[in-house]
């Protein structure tokens, strides 16, 4: 963190990542503590992933702090920390859906081809699935691969 | 919109299963319900922690100490996750963690009664486990369905730690119902101290109209006597198994209504002890819990400062 008279938690500064006064709240701006989104990275084989949020004076208190909610049990090798002002999102009820599904997707999916397996038969054979070719390189149930064989 | 059509599209969304997030338009008796309701959950877990870390010096053995700590730790990080919830509801009306914080040293916001009793056993500490908790999370578990989302998940995690909770709990008893007679009467007669207490910690047998509200919208999905009735159906026959006796000589269960019948303890007298914090330590643990809070004050203003002179760690 920066010093020298240029405090990043005020609406003004805080990274340059505050919009219009959204996220912190009035009374926790005047109050100096803040709302920070926390992300842990269980295994450097995943991505970082959003658990919840602390209240905390600062980023590493943030940090700190986070540690002890969402750690005390589970495995972690990597944590962040981000000011929730500094988060922007999509909104959960909207003229016009953002997520919105004109049509059936199954084209896009595996599991979009189920005539394969049939068509095979014929010529005594099966489908080749990912999970199998993961399997013959790496060994069943391998971490680094779990989600790609999903 | 104007507000009715919101009011409508709201009631619709909840009707559909769908959550409700803190960004979302919400009206304002939804808010304040569930305000309420999850500023003294929260609370509650802080409060609920003094008991139990009454027995963390004095537990018989060093594993013993060291979950007993673990779990006190888990009922502070689910005050924490709560308070961070209520928060975010809370700040329309320009409230922060220190106001909701300080709201139950000014007697603002209550505690469940369970908490303002006293633990002088180590049998208190296995019942407070086993079926304090036993009681607190067969009510969380029923607010796993909750409408409004960040409560939701909040609740499951703490669900998740709460199976540690039951385990722990257990642990404590079952080591006391094996063991000499002089322990078995120590559980017993903590049985019979926090019977009538469990029994109000559920709540009043009638629907009030606040409770009603907050089935209507979703936020609670069963009754306090549904509650009640599952948690006699899930702990009545192990207690039994156990040899001990409840102390309820009307307790029964009836093979036809499915439905057991329970006496009714003095519920103004357990009222009382909530709203005017009067229970046998209730203002010995509000002391504790101003003294916490006032005397480390100055570490709060600290961080603040020192952050704007750097960092406060290497
Ligand atoms: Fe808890
Ligand atoms: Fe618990």
């Amino acid at each position: 963190m920066g010093s020298g008279g240029n405090d990043p938690f005020t609406p003004e500064g805080f990274g340059g990542c505050v919009k219009g006064g959204e996220g912190m709240s009035e009374g926790n701006v005047q109050e100096g503590f803040g709302v920070f989104e926390v992300f842990v990275q269980k295994t450097q084989a995943d991505f970082h992933t959003h658990v919840g949020s602390v209240v905390a004076p600062s980023p590493d208190v943030a940090l700190m702090n986070a540690r002890e909610n969402f750690l005390r049990r589970d495995l972690g090798v990597n944590l962040w920390v981000v000011p929730r002002q500094c988060v922007t999102a999509t909104p959960y009820d909207s003229e016009g859906d953002w997520f919105a599904r004109e049509f059936d997707r199954k084209y896009r999916e595996a599991g979009g081809y189920p005539e394969n397996g049939r068509l095979w038969k014929m010529y005594k054979e099966k489908v080749l699935q990912l999970e199998e070719i993961v399997e013959d390189l790496h060994g069943k149930g391998d971490k680094n691969n779990e989600s790609a064989s999903s | 919109m104007n507000r009715e059509e919101k009011e409508t599209r709201f009631i619709e969304r909840i009707k559909a299963g769908m959550k409700i997030e803190a960004t979302d338009w919400m009206p304002d008796t939804y808010r304040k319900l569930l305000l309420k309701l999850i500023h003294m959950h929260g609370i509650s877990e802080i409060m609920g922690a003094l008991p139990e870390k009454e027995w963390v010096p004095k537990a018989p053995t060093l594993k013993r100490k060291l979950a007993i700590m673990a779990k006190v730790q888990d009922e502070m990080g689910h005050g924490q996750l709560l308070l961070r919830v209520a928060e975010d509801l809370a700040e329309p009306f320009g409230r922060t963690r220190e106001d909701l914080v300080a709201d139950v040293i000014h007697g603002r916001v209550k505690f469940h009664n369970v908490f303002h009793m006293e633990a002088p056993t180590w049998a208190d500490a296995g019942v407070i486990g086993w079926l304090v908790d036993g009681a607190a999370i067969i009510n969380q578990a029923a607010l796993l369905h909750t409408s409004y989302g960040p409560y939701a998940r909040v609740l499951k995690r703490i669900c998740a730690e709460e199976s540690f909770h039951m385990q722990h709990g257990e642990s404590i008893i079952l080591a006391l119902a094996g063991g000499t007679d002089a322990q078995r009467k120590m559980l017993q007669d903590s049985l019979n101290r926090w019977w009538e207490s469990l029994l109000f910690f559920f709540g009043p047998m009638e629907v009030t109209e606040s409770a009603q509200q907050m089935i209507d919208y979703g936020i609670r999905t069963k009754t306090n006597e549904e509650l009640r009735q599952q948690f006699f159906s899930k702990y009545v026959p192990r207690i039994r198994s156990l040899g001990l006796t409840i102390p309820d000589p009307n307790l029964s269960y009836n093979e036809t209504t499915k439905r057991w019948s329970w006496t009714l303890p003095d519920w103004e007298k357990f009222r009382k002890i909530v709203r005017d914090n009067q229970g046998p330590k209730s203002q010995e643990r509000l002391n504790l819990r101003r003294f916490a809070h006032e005397e480390q004050a100055w570490v709060r203003e600290a961080m603040i400062r020192s952050r704007l002179k750097g960092s406060v760690v290497v």
